[in-house]
This record gives structure tokens, C-alpha cells and sequence, in this order.
């Protein structure tokens, strides 16, 4: 199941605003995400910040565990960020 | 405020001189001061400056000195906001930091990892001190400077809180100095009582210096602790209500 990171916003920032994100993204994929992967579309998001990824990715892989998660469509500076947090796209 | 007789300043002064400002502000018989030298003031009329010391309460100050000085007009080389509240400041990061950097000259992937590297040390302002501001003053102060002849960005966020040693000895009382602190959170620990999280000033220090061989900087309480590729320098100076923390930045590319 995909979800359109840029309709929260294209500059995703703070664990606030992650933790809210998360929320409704579990409220979006509903059961859906226990057989399905959770596709995080990363098409025109512009800016990234650091713990806003790590809060948000965290929080959906604990729920749904890392396998499930993947990540697409991240621009150079998105990609930064993900680089500095160790994580693979 | 004391007598200025300066003919240069730069955007860590303008923090400075704003937590300054907020720390005197109960003082009877403060006094802005402001400096006689027409380009400093109209560099400080183009930052908004006095509008700032307004609005932090100085409403009665003198400012007939700017009406002798044309306000800089040269919006590609620096920017002041103060943004209240986090949600203030989340709205500034889209609409001006992320365009300050656009209008400074940056390519699209350095404008994206400088304004990532600006909501981290702005989401550090709120995340620490709320709940908790010492005086009625609340808030991010966020200068930019660029200075397109040694193609290199200033940003400074100051906030006049509890600082690095105020918020971090409560997860971690061992800690006794503001020093100790300032390098304690640079190492990469910044997470409040019972959190694990707590990476962003390592990254903030990454990216300044690995990406853009620049330097960060952290005055907090009377500790000053510099960053750079040459490693890290920790000074005590004269104490500052809450921090200052500045990024440089260097780019490569031609600005248009």
C-alpha cells in the first residue's frame, strides 16, 4: 500500500509532527498493513529532517516490523537524511 | 545595552544581543544603545532588529537613529525571524528558511540538507523548553547571513532558555558544568528522562563539516564549545541566558 509522504507536507519535521503523521498513517493503512508493505512515496517532499525520520520510521516499524516498511522516490537531500540515520533505501 | 561604536556585526551578535536583550529586559533602567555607524544600522533595519526588541519589550526605546538610515535592501544575504511557538517555526522552515537558502544560492540538495540541518536545532529549541522558558520571552530567534565573497552561510538559532546544562542534568545529574553538558549533547545524546532517541547534533555536526567544511558553534550558559574539522574547543565566557548555536555553511557553486 503506498503512501503519498508530500500530502502531510513537502518539509517533514520534529518528532511532533512525526508522531502525529504516524498516527494517521496507521488510521490510512488500517489492517492493511499486516499483509501488505507499507510503500512510504517520497515524491516532492523537499526537505527531510533527521529526527523526523527516525521517529516516524521507528514508531511504523515497531507496529509493523522493518520488513514490511519500504521507502521510494526520495530526492538527493531527502536521501541525506536517510544516509545520516544508517538507513538503507 | 552598551555604547556601540561598532562598524561591523555579525549574525552571532545579533543572537547574542537579542538574549541579551531579553535577559535586561526587567532592568529599570535599561537603555538600547544603538551603534552610530549609518551601515550597521541600516543592516540592523534590514534584519528588524528594533521591531524584534519591541516586541520582546522594549516598546520605548529610541529609534529615531534608523530613520537617518535606508534599510539595507539586499533580501539574498540575510534574514531574521522569531518564531514563538513550534508551530511558528515548522511554518517558517517551509516558507522562508527553505526559500532563504533557495535565494542565498544553494542547489536543491544543499538547500534541502541545510534546512533539515536549521529544524534541527530549531526542533532542539522547543523539544527542551517548553514548559520551562525563564523569562516571559519564548521562542527561536533564527538569523541567516550569507556572504556570497567567501561563498559561506551563517545560521544562528538563539533561544532564551534553560540551556544545554538546565535541560540535559535533569536525564543526566552527573553532569556539572555547561561544558560538560554543550559536549555531552555534541556526542550525540540529547534525549529527555526516558527517551533513547537523541542523534541531532551529531548529525548537525556531520553535515556541517563533512558537507559543508563549515563549523558549528554552541554558547550555552557560560560555556562556548566550537566544532570543526580540526576537532572541538570548549572556552567558559561571560554567561548568556539560554544558547546560541550557529552553523556554517560553505558551498562550492557559483550563487546566480
Amino acid at each position: 500500500m503506498k503512501v503519498l509522504m508530500s500530502k502531510f507536507n513537502n518539509v517533514l519535521n520534529g518528532r511532533p509532527s512525526a508522531r502525529e503523521d504516524f498516527l494517521r498513517i496507521k488510521q490510512i493503512v488500517n489492517g492493511v498493513g499486516k499483509t501488505e508493505i507499507i510503500e512510504l512515496d517520497f515524491e516532492g517532499v523537499e526537505v527531510l529532517s533527521p529526527s523526523y525520520a527516525d521517529e516516524l520510521l521507528t514508531s511504523l516499524k515497531n507496529v509493523y516490523g522493518s520488513e514490511k516498511i519500504s521507502i521510494h522516490n526520495t530526492s538527493s537531500g531527502v536521501s541525506e537524511t536517510f544516509k545520516a540515520l544508517d538507513i538503507k533505501l | 545595552m552598551g555604547k556601540c561604536q561598532c562598524d561591523w556585526i555579525d549574525p552571532w551578535s545579533i543572537g547574542l544581543v537579542a538574549l541579551k536583550a531579553i535577559e535586561f529586559k526587567v532592568a529599570e533602567k535599561r537603555k538600547v544603545i544603538w551603534p552610530s555607524n549609518l551601515k550597521v544600522l541600516a543592516y540592523l533595519k534590514r534584519m528588524h532588529l528594533p521591531n524584534i526588541l519591541q516586541e520582546i519589550g522594549y516598546q520605548n526605546q529610541p529609534t529615531s537613529p534608523f530613520l537617518s538610515a535606508n534599510e539595507d535592501e539586499s533580501p539574498n544575504l540575510q534574514e531574521l525571524f522569531h518564531s514563538l511557538f513550534r508551530d511558528n517555526f515548522q511554518a517558517r522552515l517551509s516558507s522562508k528558511i527553505k526559500v532563504m537558502f533557495q535565494t542565498f544560492g544553494l542547489n536543491e540538495e544543499d538547500q534541502s540538507v541545510a534546512t533539515a540541518l536549521v529544524g534541527e536545532l530549531g526542533n532542539n529549541v522547543f523539544d527542551h523548553n517548553e514548559g520551562a522558558w525563564p523569562t516571559d520571552v519564548r521562542g527561536a530567534i533564527v538569523v541567516g547571513q550569507h556572504n556570497p565573497l567567501h561563498r559561506q552561510i551563517e545560521i544562528v538559532v538563539a533561544d532564551p532558555g534553560i540551556g544545554f546544562l538546565g535541560s540535559m542534568q535533569v536525564a543526566k545529574p552527573g553532569l556539572k558544568s555547561d561544558i560538560e553538558a554543550i559536549e555531552y549533547g555534541l556526542s550525540g545524546v540529547t534525549g529527555r528522562v526516558g527517551e533513547s532517541r537523541g542523534n541531532g547534533l551529531r548529525i548537525v555536526q556531520g553535515w556541517a563539516i563533512d558537507r559543508f567544511q563549515g563549523a558549528v558553534r554552541i554558547h550555552s550558559g557560560e560555556g562556548l564549545v566550537v566544532v570543526d574539522a580540526d576537532g572541538r574547543r570548549p572556552r567558559r565566557v561571560p554567561r548568556v541566558t539560554g544558547t546560541l548555536a550557529s552553523v556554517m555553511v560553505k558551498y562550492q557553486q557559483e550563487t546566480p
